[in-house]
């Protein structure tokens, strides 16, 4: 078997399983028109915290207007922030040990923020990741 | 023919026998050789893409990054994400 052929082989077994670790979302946002859009999986939040974003720019001030309405967010300056389910993240939810996005737009970078929450123990670091964040500002 | 040239002729076909011998058996061994370089190559380049894939790096803050365009770099996307939390704090 020549070397070329046994690496088709093995490049098609691995690009599939690279594609198997990209989030149902990412792959449903990547395909839009007019944004950019990248997963960041295992984003370090603390020593021992992970978790998995995906992100979303707009390219232009007409698609962010677009998100914004789609999203539901209101305001013009700073960001907006809330609790989606993870099928349909412009819808709001609550918090109640089951997966759920924290979602944050940021309207000076007309972008939005997709973070996976799956356990307490996340919920709690990204909480502790902010007043951090506060404490140093 | 006596005994000295036997030998002389004995031993120059015995020489021939090994030389035409060689020569089958170098292609088949010529190929043996060339798939066991293949596959060598084929586990280097395996290794090569699928180590940084599965492995976490220990240093960077993020495992993987992946994107629907060429433009920003993994630390670039990685630092968007926390920059958002920075900003929404």
């Amino acid at each position: 078997m020549k070397t070329s052929r046994i690496i088709a082989i093995l490049l098609l077994v691995m690009l599939p399983l690279t594609a198997m670790s990209q989030s149902g979302l990412y792959k449903k946002l990547a395909q839009r028109k007019g944004v950019s859009v990248a997963e960041v999986t295992g984003f370090r939040i603390n020593d021992s915290v992970k978790i998995d974003v995906v992100l979303m720019t707009a390219d232009d001030e007409a698609t962010w207007q677009r998100l914004k309405k789609e999203y539901g967010i209101t305001g013009t300056a700073g960001t907006t922030s809330w609790l989606g389910e993870l099928e349909h993240p412009e819808q709001r939810a609550r918090w109640e040990q089951k997966p759920v996005l924290r979602i944050i737009a940021s309207h000076s970078r007309k972008a939005i923020g997709f973070y996976r929450i799956e356990t307490d123990e996340q919920f709690d670091a990204l909480i502790d990741y902010q007043m951090n964040a506060i404490k140093k500002k | 023919m006596d005994n000295q040239e036997f030998d002389r002729l004995w031993q120059m076909a015995g020489a021939k026998q090994t030389a035409s011998r060689m020569a089958a058996e170098y292609p088949a061994w010529l190929a043996k050789r060339r798939r066991a370089m293949g596959m060598v190559a084929a586990a280097l380049v395996v290794a090569m893409v699928s180590v940084p894939l599965l492995v976490p790096s220990t240093t960077k803050d993020y495992d993987h990054v992946y994107c629907n365009r060429s433009g920003g770099t993994d630390a670039q996307w990685a630092a968007l994400a926390a920059d958002l939390l920075m900003e929404n704090a």
